[in-house]
Formats: C-alpha cells, sequence, structure tokens
C-alpha cells in the first residue's frame, strides 16, 4: 500500500513538474505598441494618406511650420505662401525629384550657411545662428520622411544584415 | 507484517526505491532545462547571435553579461530590467528600422536611457523579466506600456510648463483650460480662472426664454448621422465651449424659467440721440454703412462670421468672443446698445474692450447686427414657453446647482456645490482597479478607461452627470495625453525635485496707464511681462521697438504691418488723451534693459552709408524675399515702408545683432553681420519713411476669406 502511495505521489510531482513547464510563455506576438509614431503629417500629394514619424521627425515637422513652411509650402499656418514671390522659386520640402539627390551634408550646410555660401540663391539666409544643429537635422529628416518619390538612404554597411 | 521481516531488504522494495530514484532525478533535470529556456535567456543569446552577424561586433558585445541587466535609480525607485532584452537601446549602429525589435537602439531623444531608465516615460513593470509581464497589465501589476502616440503625457509629469517639443500635450492642457474643465475637476497645474462661463445674473435682460431652451437642448452643436459637427448649421473644427447636457423636458422649462428670471442688473435702454435717427432711419444704405463700420473696428478680430465663398461656408474670424452669425435673433437689441457702450456694466470679467461710441457708429452698427445677422428660423423649433411659474423657478435654481451649471456660471447669491466633479489631478497615476468600468466593454486599462469616458461619459457610468462633448480624433488624443501627464505630487521619489514648476507671470500696472489698460483689454491679444494673450504682438518692450509718435498715430488708427493677416488690431477710437497717455507709457516703461533708444543719436547716419545699406539689403542679403518695401518683396516679415517712421535705431541695431535676444521665438535668422554692415542697414531703414493714411476696408469679403493668421 505504502509502496503504492509513494509511486503515485511520485508520478503526481513530476506530472506537476512537467504540466508547469510545458505552460506556454509568448502568445502570439501582438502589435508592438512602441512602434506607433510620435506624431504624424499627411502626405501633401494625398490628404487621406498620413505618414508616421519618430520623434526627430516630429521636431523637424515642428521646426519646419515654424521656419521654414513660408517659402517652401504652398499653403502656410497664415495662408497664402511667400514661395510664389520668389526667383528663383524654392523647391517644395516633399520635393523628392529635386532633393533626394541631395546628401544629408549638402542640406545641413545649405540650411546652417545659407544659399549665398553654397553658390545658390541669396534669399535661402543662413540658420546656423539660429537654429541649432541638433534641430537642422531634425528637419531633414522631416524632409527625408515625407519625400515623394520616397527617399532612399545611400547604402549603408550594416543595412543588409539581420537578425537571422 | 511478520517482525522477522521488520528492517529486511527486499528486491522489490530495492527496485521501488531506484525508480523512484530516477524519477526524482529526471524532475530536477527539468528545472536547470527550465531555467536554460527562460524567456529572457532566449533574447540574450539571440542578441549574442545577431551581433556576430554585424560589423561592429567588438562594439556591440563590449558590455555583453549573460545576466540580467537593469538601470538602477534609487532616488527615483527606478528598477529597469527592459535593457535584459533590449540590449541595442544605446548602440548608434542599429538606429535603423531594419534592426528587429529588441534590438533596436532607441531613436534620439534630449534624455540618456541610462540616466532615466525606461518606465518613467513608457511606463510598464520595470522589474518583470517576461515580455507580458512587462508590457502588459496581469492581475498583480497594473501598468501596462503607454502607446508611443499619448507617450508626451509623460513629458508633462515633469515639464509642467508647456514645451514647444510636445504639441500634442499642449493642444490638450489648453482644451481642457479653454472647455473649463476646471469647474467641476480638479486638474493638475490648471488653475481656475476668475470666469469660466458667463455671469448669468441678468441674463433675463439678454436673452429670451425660447432661446436659452434652444441654447441648453442643443447647445449650438449638431451631430448628425455621419458625426460631423456643425455649430448652427456651420462645419467647425472647434469644440464649442458650452457642451450638451442630457435634460428632460420638465429639467429644460425649470432651468429656461429659473434663468430668464434672472434680472440682478435691471438697465436702462440707452436713448441714441433722436436727430441721428432721423437721419438715417430711412438712409437705404444704412445697414451697408453699419457693415462697413463694423468692419473697419475689425470686430471680426475676436468675432466670427459664416461666409458662403464658392458653396462652401466656413466661419471667418477670430474666436476670442462669441460667433455672431445669428446674433440678431438671439439678444434684446436694447441690451445690444448698452453692451457695446460699457461690455463691464453687464459682465465685469468680460474681455470685450470699451470702444469709444459715437451716436451714429452705435446707430448703424447696432441696426446692421440686429437687421442682417440674423435666422428668422433660429427658434422655430422650441415649443410655446408660458411666462414661468413660480414652482418652475424654484425647480430650475435647485437644478441649477445639482447639474452642475453652478460650477462655471456665476449668479449672485447662488453658491456651487463644493468639489462637484471627482479630482482628475493625479488621475494619470491610477490603476485599473481603482476605475469604474460598468458593464462598458472596453479593455480594462487606464487609456482605454480615459477615452470611453471622454467620448461617451455615461458610457462607463450611466448615472454620470459629465456633459456631452463631441471630439475630433486629434482633440480625444490631445485631451487624453494632457490627463495621462497627471500623476499627482511626485511625493516618494526624488521626482519631485525634477518636476518644472509652470512660470508665472505678472504685470500689475498703475496709475492712469491701468485705466486704459483695463478699458480696451490690451491684455486679451497682447503680452505684458509674460502676461496677456498670444493673438497680438508681445508689448513688453514696446518702448525699445516703436518710437513714441508713431505708437501715438497707430494707436488713433490702427494699420497692421502684414497685409495677409486677417485678424488686426481694433479702431477703438480712442481721444488723443488716450492714445498719448498710452504711448508714453509704452516708451517710458516697457523698454528692454539693453536696448535704450535714447543711446543712439540719428544724426551719426550719413546718406553714403544709406547707400551702402541699400546695397547690402538689395544684393548681398537679399532681405526682400521676406521683407516688402515700396510694393515688392516678400510676405513673411513685416513690411519696411515706414521702418524709419515706426523703429528706434537702438531697436534695429539690436535686432540686426541678435532678433531672438529680443524676440525669443521670432523666425528672422540671426545673421553675422559686422558692425559696420550694422550701422548701413540702419541707416538704409531709417530713410525710409511713409505717410500713415487712413485705412481703407474693402467691403468685399474675399479679402477676409483669404486665410486666417495673427501675431507676428
Amino acid at each position: 500500500m505504502r509502496i503504492r502511495n509513494l509511486a503515485m505521489a511520485a508520478f503526481g510531482f513530476m506530472a506537476l513538474c512537467s504540466v508547469s513547464g510545458c505552460r506556454k510563455h509568448a502568445e502570439t506576438p501582438k502589435a508592438d505598441p512602441l512602434l506607433a509614431a510620435y506624431d504624424s503629417e499627411a502626405d501633401w500629394n494625398d490628404s487621406t494618406k498620413m505618414i508616421p514619424l519618430s520623434y526627430q521627425q516630429g521636431q523637424g515637422k515642428r521646426v519646419f511650420y515654424q521656419y521654414c513652411v513660408w517659402c517652401h509650402a504652398d499653403a502656410t499656418p497664415a495662408g497664402p505662401s511667400n514661395r510664389s514671390n520668389l526667383t528663383p522659386v524654392p523647391p517644395l520640402l516633399n520635393d523628392g525629384a529635386t532633393l533626394n539627390a541631395e546628401s544629408d551634408e549638402y542640406m545641413q550646410n545649405i540650411i546652417t550657411l545659407g544659399g549665398s555660401a553654397m553658390g545658390k540663391s541669396a534669399m535661402m539666409p543662413p540658420y546656423g545662428r539660429t537654429l541649432s544643429a541638433e534641430e537642422i537635422r531634425a528637419v531633414i529628416a522631416f524632409t527625408r520622411s515625407i519625400a515623394q518619390p520616397p527617399y532612399q538612404p545611400p547604402g549603408r554597411p550594416g543595412s543588409q544584415y539581420s537578425a537571422k | 507484517m511478520p517482525a522477522e521481516e521488520m528492517g529486511k531488504v527486499t528486491d522489490r522494495m530495492r527496485f521501488v526505491f531506484a525508480v523512484s530514484s530516477l524519477i526524482f532525478l529526471a524532475v530536477l533535470a527539468i528545472s536547470p532545462f527550465k531555467d536554460y529556456r527562460r524567456e529572457w535567456k532566449q533574447y540574450k543569446r539571440s542578441y549574442l547571435r545577431f551581433a556576430q552577424g554585424r560589423p561592429d561586433t567588438k562594439r556591440l558585445t563590449a558590455d555583453y553579461s549573460p545576466d540580467i541587466d537593469q538601470i538602477w535609480l534609487p532616488g527615483m525607485n527606478v528598477v529597469d530590467r527592459c535593457t535584459t532584452c533590449h540590449q541595442g537601446i544605446t548602440q548608434a549602429s542599429l538606429t535603423d528600422k531594419s534592426v528587429p525589435q529588441p534590438f533596436r537602439a532607441h531613436p534620439p531623444i534630449p534624455h540618456n536611457v541610462r540616466d532615466w531608465g525606461c518606465t518613467i516615460c513608457h511606463r510598464g513593470q520595470g522589474p518583470a523579466t517576461e515580455v507580458a509581464e512587462a508590457h502588459e497589465s496581469t492581475l498583480a501589476w497594473e501598468q501596462p506600456v503607454l502607446p508611443t502616440h499619448f507617450i508626451q503625457a509623460s513629458c508633462g509629469t515633469c515639464h509642467q510648463y508647456d514645451l514647444p517639443q510636445t504639441p500634442q500635450l499642449a493642444r490638450g492642457r489648453q482644451l481642457l483650460a479653454e472647455l473649463n474643465c476646471q469647474g467641476c475637476h480638479k486638474l493638475q497645474g490648471i488653475e481656475r480662472p476668475a470666469m469660466l462661463g458667463p455671469d448669468l445674473s441678468s441674463i433675463g435682460t439678454k436673452v429670451s426664454r425660447e432661446w436659452i431652451y434652444k441654447w441648453l437642448k442643443e447647445p449650438r452643436t449638431i451631430v448628425d448621422k455621419d458625426g460631423n459637427v456643425t455649430v448652427d448649421g456651420y462645419e467647425t473644427e472647434e469644440e464649442p465651449r458650452m457642451p450638451k447636457f442630457r435634460l428632460t423636458e420638465t429639467e429644460l422649462r425649470a432651468l429656461t424659467a429659473y434663468l430668464s428670471a434672472q434680472k440682478a442688473k435691471p438697465f436702462t435702454p440707452y436713448k441714441i440721440s433722436s436727430a441721428v435717427v432721423a437721419a438715417w432711419s430711412k438712409n437705404p444704405e444704412l445697414i451697408s454703412q453699419g457693415e462697413l463700420r463694423f468692419r473697419q473696428m475689425f470686430c471680426s478680430t475676436c468675432h466670427s462670421l459664416a461666409v458662403t465663398r464658392a458653396g462652401e461656408t466656413k466661419l471667418i474670424g477670430g474666436d476670442i468672443g462669441p460667433e455672431l452669425t445669428k446674433v440678431g435673433s438671439k439678444i434684446n437689441p436694447d441690451w445690444l446698445v448698452g453692451w457695446l457702450r460699457d461690455p463691464e456694466a453687464y459682465l465685469p470679467h468680460t474681455r470685450m474692450p470699451r470702444y469709444g461710441w459715437s451716436d451714429e457708429d452705435l446707430y448703424k452698427v447696432t441696426q446692421y447686427i440686429t437687421t442682417k445677422l440674423v435666422d428668422s428660423d433660429l427658434l422655430s423649433d422650441v415649443p410655446k414657453l408660458d411666462p414661468p411659474t413660480e414652482q418652475e423657478i424654484q425647480l430650475g435654481r435647485r437644478l441649477f446647482t445639482e447639474k452642475g451649471c453652478a460650477s462655471c456660471h456665476v449668479i449672485e447669491g447662488l453658491n456651487p456645490q463644493k468639489d462637484f466633479g471627482p479630482d482628475l489631478s493625479a488621475l494619470g497615476g491610477k490603476n485599473a482597479s481603482e476605475l469604474e468600468f460598468g458593464t462598458a466593454k472596453i479593455p480594462h486599462n487606464l487609456l482605454s478607461y480615459i477615452q470611453a469616458k471622454l467620448q461617451d461619459p455615461a458610457s462607463v457610468n450611466p448615472a454620470a452627470r459629465m456633459p456631452q462633448y463631441n471630439w475630433n480624433q486629434a482633440d480625444l488624443d490631445a485631451v487624453t495625453t494632457a490627463l495621462l501627464s497627471m500623476k499627482g505630487a511626485p511625493a516618494t521619489s526624488a521626482l519631485q525635485n525634477l518636476v518644472v514648476p509652470r512660470k508665472e507671470a505678472s504685470f500689475h500696472p498703475t496709475g492712469s496707464f491701468a485705466e486704459l489698460y483695463e478699458r480696451y483689454k490690451c491684455y486679451t491679444c497682447h503680452k505684458f511681462n509674460g502676461y496677456g494673450g498670444d493673438l497680438a504682438p508681445d508689448l513688453t518692450y514696446e518702448g525699445s521697438r516703436a518710437q513714441r509718435q508713431w505708437l501715438v498715430d497707430f494707436l488713433k488708427s490702427p494699420q497692421t504691418l502684414r497685409p495677409t493677416l486677417i485678424l488686426r488690431m481694433p479702431q477703438l477710437n480712442m481721444s488723443d488723451k488716450d492714445a498719448a497717455t498710452l504711448a508714453d507709457y509704452l516708451s517710458m516703461v516697457m523698454q528692454h534693459p539693453r536696448v535704450n533708444p535714447a543711446t543712439i543719436e540719428t544724426k551719426q547716419f550719413t546718406p553714403s552709408m544709406a547707400t551702402l545699406g541699400k546695397q547690402l539689403y538689395e544684393v548681398k542679403y537679399q532681405c526682400q524675399s521676406c521683407h516688402t518695401i515700396g510694393g515688392t518683396g516678400g510676405y513673411v516679415g513685416p513690411n519696411l515702408n515706414n521702418a524709419g517712421g515706426w523703429l528706434t535705431p537702438a531697436w534695429i541695431e539690436a535686432w540686426l545683432k541678435n532678433p531672438q535676444a529680443l524676440v525669443p521665438d521670432s523666425i528672422e535668422p540671426r545673421r553675422n553681420f559686422t558692425d559696420e554692415e550694422i550701422k548701413a542697414l540702419t541707416a538704409y531703414l531709417m530713410t525710409l519713411r511713409a505717410g500713415i493714411k487712413p485705412q481703407k476696408v474693402a467691403l468685399n469679403t474675399g479679402a477676409l476669406a483669404s486665410g486666417q493668421g495673427a501675431g507676428r
């Protein structure tokens, strides 16, 4: 009798252990809430399409709508744009055909030093003493995020690697 | 069992013993296996394999250890083990989207992850070592990870003063204040102002009982079956400040009876001179002249009107005062005359200035409002209401406090209930178990609760007294963000040392300036030492900026410096003496400490300097891209046609050196001018002069509809 009890207890214990050991850990992965956007911007060519923005791109959007929108967009928060007043006509910020070809470094320079320093129109003033380098990088990141046709970053070592 | 067999080991027992030993051994072996298979250890090994596939393996694995990593900040109660799995969080080479989670680096933000940990911003359970327990809410742990869309709430927990980087949070806080949520709820960082809704002590002299009925039943807002919100039939993006209360017919009748009987300050109708009435009442131009005056005085800076252009109806104008499209059918015409002459006599806390009126203007404008701004159908769906009975008035008086009306509106002699709505100043830190979900079929967490309650207060609590608002998604999310940011006083941790308080602004003028400042309500639109509205330029340094004579002329006859603006300084019809008093005070007192106009002699500027300056302006720096001189140039900066008659040379020089030192959010870029160039540009700008002509305003509504904008 006692032996049978002992054996049964052992089996019971083992069963318990194996059940707890087999308990499923990871359930089906849900959408990662951390990937949701910090901010978003409607596509300038199709206002029904929303473009998700990261924190940095979101900051670029803020700087853009304060400083740049007046000449680099056709609609501004205060109504008509100053763009049509200017010769040469400044590119729209989402003009991928023009801006995608320019490197981040060139964009950083023309915003920091102004048009005349880069051999372009002096109508583009330098913002290097008004905006921080970080804010200028953010504006460039925003430019890239809304570009049409979409911006493809130049190949970087590392981007071909993945986890698998 | 016989005694002699006791203690004797049989083969059978040996067998059982061996088998059970084996079983125990097997059971024990599960334990190290289970430990090896633990979730975080799998992520650790997976990171190692991942790093080996990258070109910068050495850097990525420099601080790798096979154990649990944690960020421990004892002063802030932070024990975050998130970096156990999120191992690449500070690796600059892992920012790209192609890097799989959980190894991707944190995108660049102003705070260093190592100094702050993760849960202060993202919530979730820092000490947990399993994915589900760290990110989701479980029975034991109730703080799920905050979706990034609402992350600005975490900024607001410490930064109680508005940051430019968190527009959604700022909008949410602004909406909470604008919609008078603090009338019923205690909110963190939002104080109760002197006036929330209008004072109703004399509402019976202003509107009819029928109009109150209509207003209480549908406070202008009508939501059609597609969810489009219209105000008086016009689409709007703004949420009206008066929400919809769910009132029964009896309650409506009682409240309208009570309110229409409120006549604390009876007024004697003002008699417009009979000569004026006789001269104008038969004049066919009366109404159009009234409309012209209405436009010239720039009532539209604060009040909007519905304008139909190309089949599209839009509200055009400011939102400081009420929208006026149908106001002629709302108010008592005698009350209107009294109100326009002296708004403070009816409403002590009003933001409406006391204009200087001639009888002629007053007659024309009131005739225009009561003849043209009307809708004969406005009250057609209101049932016939008899004169109020004493019983109705008594019930209405009780309902006025019980329904929460008294929490926003003042009626003399009536005290609101204390703490009418729940205290929300610590709502953002509440656990799901502290919330009441009722029968609502929503996920049981704080975020879903707040959104459900805001969208339909009755959904989580059928007996809710909270009225109904109609949010668009962006505003709903903004208000949710602001509420989530309110986590009460951070008593238990060093977080309280991190809280950045809201800036207190104060401006207490005295003397004759103070009287005029109150009369013309300058602070409704302008800021003085951080106090006041932000519709119009900040006047804190106006004495350094503008010449005294220009101030006098401008106050007498305001003209905009920015032709694209439709919200402009109203024509206040002030006397010469008032304009001189205001200009004197502004020039003497409102000065920048380092820009004293008296220090610069205008005589030093020579014509040759001005010639050089003109060349710098037009060729080297091409300022015309943003500024207009003589009809050509851009619209971004102010028009400089009269720069020499407007600005002081001291201001121009200081401005050219560093605009942001004078106006921090100015968009004028700070250039690297030499001192000589600054002198030359100043000399040139001082030569620009234009006579001030009276403002001409076209009657054409097209000029108004071109857009909306204000400030600098």
